[in-house]
């Protein structure tokens, strides 16, 4: 980025981001220092990239004319805390209206690859058309500042993401990656890839320890595009911490935010995986698609139990402190740590085990080991399966696929298998597509097709509202659970002004737990523009760019035919209440009526305003 | 009075998952959690006969208490 101003929202053009535009067809590249128009473009993500894919009209997501674009956000490769985000945004091959037309999508993942790209000089590559032979693009930092270069890739076709990784890594010293698996290059068949981003943890051990980009498919995009992997390759710019920097990162480790997050033995609750701790009391644990059924069994992979058999080891991304993540692997019979597993956060752990009637962690463990590594979004892939499996049920004398019932290890892995490889587009192409050739849509658990992520639809009626997955884009996920709000004004007020500001962690390159709670439009932000780019902003306008990103999402949604009836809940979730959940109703159809009314009074007209002015 | 304590995730860890406990008249869910020596920043949720409640709420005799930790995301 070129800084030209210390007033980000006064000035916006006088801060300037180094775009990248390669057309894949030839190779031409396009490099420009592009003046941001708005705070948006200053802050980066999806608030810059979604304003590029508006000026398109695209009517499938596998077409010349549909963009793939990488870029970072303000606080990527910085000294602030959690500042690793890649973004990749494209109209999505797996979350279309029912209009038939594909929704703008953006993805976001960690591990080191983010840094890595900032410090090339790069801001933003995107790329057009597709190249008619498989490449891999390398992003080098140069002293003439960024340069690009498409290689041949055919020595890494069919390899897992993380045998991908490992390969190029052979090749290129100081450098980061990102790769898609055996999934994207299927894309046909495949709209659920995910791209893998490497982490240090990964290259040093050459363990499969990677972070992912999972949602809508962006995996599968970058194989329509014919690329395999991107690399980034500079030399790490680390600045030397700053008071200010110091004292943000501090309350980002201390803060209440990230305590759950914390390994035990730091004092903290020990990662995302305590979720199911929390949930469990209210029999809220997703089980077998979403029903749970009020008994004892999802306490199997309690960490208590699963410690017992496993060894449980928590790690971090480069240089994060929040040290969210925690790995499985085999115990020996010494107690030593055996052969590595898999990670075991919530999402992918829950969707992949408990909600498909898998108990036993390691079997858990390999599932999403194989998810992975075929590089497939685990939240989506974990749905389908359980769609698959609960239409089974249904079903025993007409089963669908390889017959596999809830519980069914050995099934549910050649089902990953086969969609990994590009055999089975029934799994492949998501939960919507397969209920609709079914003609059994009420349990198929989706919004606006994109699976719903490991928390029961009726502890969150503001999924509807979410934008680019469900919990990852409205925080009102828990808010049941947690503070017990059941009354429409409270969930109004949430889902229109408080809980939507999670999105803007996916503007400024931060992870969501950085601070959860608060968002972006804090003094912890504030502080760490000044510091690090000597920007002067007040907390409410980062705040007032973040709502607009978000309705300019929405906004775009709309125009991608969309309806406000398909901003709604699965069928059974208010058709057949589920009696075993014990946390009052409040996805009956009187309270979704309502809930649906208020929220529309108050983004109607925002909406508008926006449509009116920005997207045609 | 006696309070039915349950604990849920890390607070069980060197503590118990069940217990009838005698606390003085008055006692609040705050001061149970002091007295057990549970992180305030851990502590996310507070159900007093499974019914969302303030640490501060005052418990009476006989009441059940659940304490558990955040939820943030996954
Ligand atoms: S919070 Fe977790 S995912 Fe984010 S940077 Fe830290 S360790 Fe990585």
């Amino acid at each position: 980025m070129k800084i030209e101003t210390t007033d980000p929202v006064a000035h916006p053009e006088l801060i300037y981001y180094r775009r990248c535009t390669v057309d894949l067809t030839n190779g031409e590249q396009k490099f420009e220092d592009v003046s941001c128009q708005n705070l948006e473009d200053v802050l980066g993500g999806f608030g810059r990239s979604f304003q590029l894919l508006a000026q398109r009209t695209i009517s499938t997501a596998y077409c010349d004319e549909n963009p793939l674009i990488v870029n970072t956000g303000l606080l990527t490769g910085s000294s602030a805390m959690t500042g690793l985000r890649t973004y990749f945004s494209s109209f999505s091959p797996i979350k279309g209206s029912k209009a038939g037309l594909p929704a703008a999508m953006w993805s976001t993942g960690s591990g080191k690859f983010g840094a890595k790209f900032k410090w090339t000089g790069l801001d933003e590559l995107i790329f057009e058309n597709r190249s008619e032979k498989p490449v891999y693009v390398l992003i080098k930092e140069t002293v003439n500042g960024p340069q690009i270069e498409l290689k041949p890739a055919d020595h890494l076709l069919g390899l897992s993401t993380h045998k991908k990784i490992m390969a190029l890594q052979k090749e290129y010293d100081n450098a980061h990656f990102a790769a898609i698996g055996q999934a994207g290059e299927n894309w046909q068949n495949v709209y659920m890839g995910a791209v893998a981003l490497s982490t240090e943890n990964q290259l040093k051990t050459g363990e499969d320890k990677l972070r992912f980009a999972g949602r809508g498919g962006m995996g599968s995009m970058m194989g329509y595009k014919n690329i395999i992997a991107l690399v980034a390759q500079s030399s790490d710019k680390n600045k030397p911490l700053t008071d200010a920097v110091k004292k943000v990162n501090r309350n980002v480790v201390k803060g209440g935010g990230s305590a759950r997050l914390q390994p035990i033995k730091r004092g903290g609750g020990g990662g995302t995986w305590a979720a199911y701790d929390v949930m469990q009391p209210f029999h809220a644990v997703p089980f077998r698609n979403y029903r749970p059924q009020g008994n004892n069994l999802p306490e199997k992979l309690f960490r208590e139990n699963v410690e017992k058999n496993y060894n449980i080891e928590s790690g971090a991304c480069y240089r994060c402190g929040i040290t969210c993540h925690n790995y499985i692997s085999e115990k020996n019979a010494d107690g030593s740590r055996g052969e590595f597993i898999a990670k075991f956060d919530y999402e992918p752990l829950n969707l992949l085990s408990t909600n498909i009637g898998i108990h036993e962690a390691g079997q858990a463990g390999r599932l999403i080991q194989l998810c992975d590594n075929y590089g497939m979004d685990a939240i989506s892939l974990g749905v389908t399966i359980s769609y698959t499996l609960s239409y089974n049920e249904r079903h025993p004398e007409k089963p669908l696929l390889n017959g596999a019932t809830f519980g069914d290890y050995e099934k549910i892995r050649e089902l990953i298998i086969n969609a990994g490889e590009g055999n089975s587009p029934e799994i492949g192409k998501g939960s919507m597509r397969l209920s609709q050739s079914t003609g059994e849509t009420s349990y198929a658990y989706h919004v606006k097709g994109l699976e719903l992520p490991a928390y029961q639809p009726e502890t969150n009626p503001g999924y509807c509202w979410a934008i680019a997955g469900a919990h990852m884009t409205m925080g009102t996920y828990g808010m049941l659970i947690r503070e017990g709000k059941s009354d429409v004004d409270s969930w109004v007020k949430a889902i229109t002004e408080e809980k939507l500001h999670i999105v803007g962690f996916d503007l400024i390159g931060l992870c969501k737990f950085f601070d959860i709670t608060q968002g972006i439009g804090t003094q912890m932000v504030v502080d760490c523009l000044k510091s690090e780019f000597n920007l002067e902003i007040d907390p409410n306008k980062i705040k007032e760019a973040v709502r607009r990103a978000f309705l300019y999402a929405m906004a775009l949604e709309f125009r991608q035919g969309y309806t406000k009836e398909e901003f709604s809940l699965p069928t059974e979730v208010w058709k057949n209440p589920n009696p075993n959940i014990n946390l009052p109703n409040i996805t009956n159809p009187e309270f979704m009526a309502e809930l649906s009314e208020k929220v529309w009074a108050v983004f109607d007209k925002e909406l508008e305003e926006i449509r009116d002015n920005n997207i045609s | 009075m006696q309070i039915t304590i349950s604990l849920h995730g890390v607070f069980r860890i060197g503590r118990f998952k069940e217990e009838v406990c005698d606390y003085p008249l008055g006692s609040t869910a705050q001061s149970i959690v002091d007295d057990l020596k549970i992180s305030v920043t851990l502590l996310g949720i507070v159900l007093i006969n499974g019914v969302h409640a303030a640490a501060e709420d005052i418990l009476h005799d006989g009441d059940s208490l659940m304490l558990l930790p955040l939820l943030e995301g996954g």
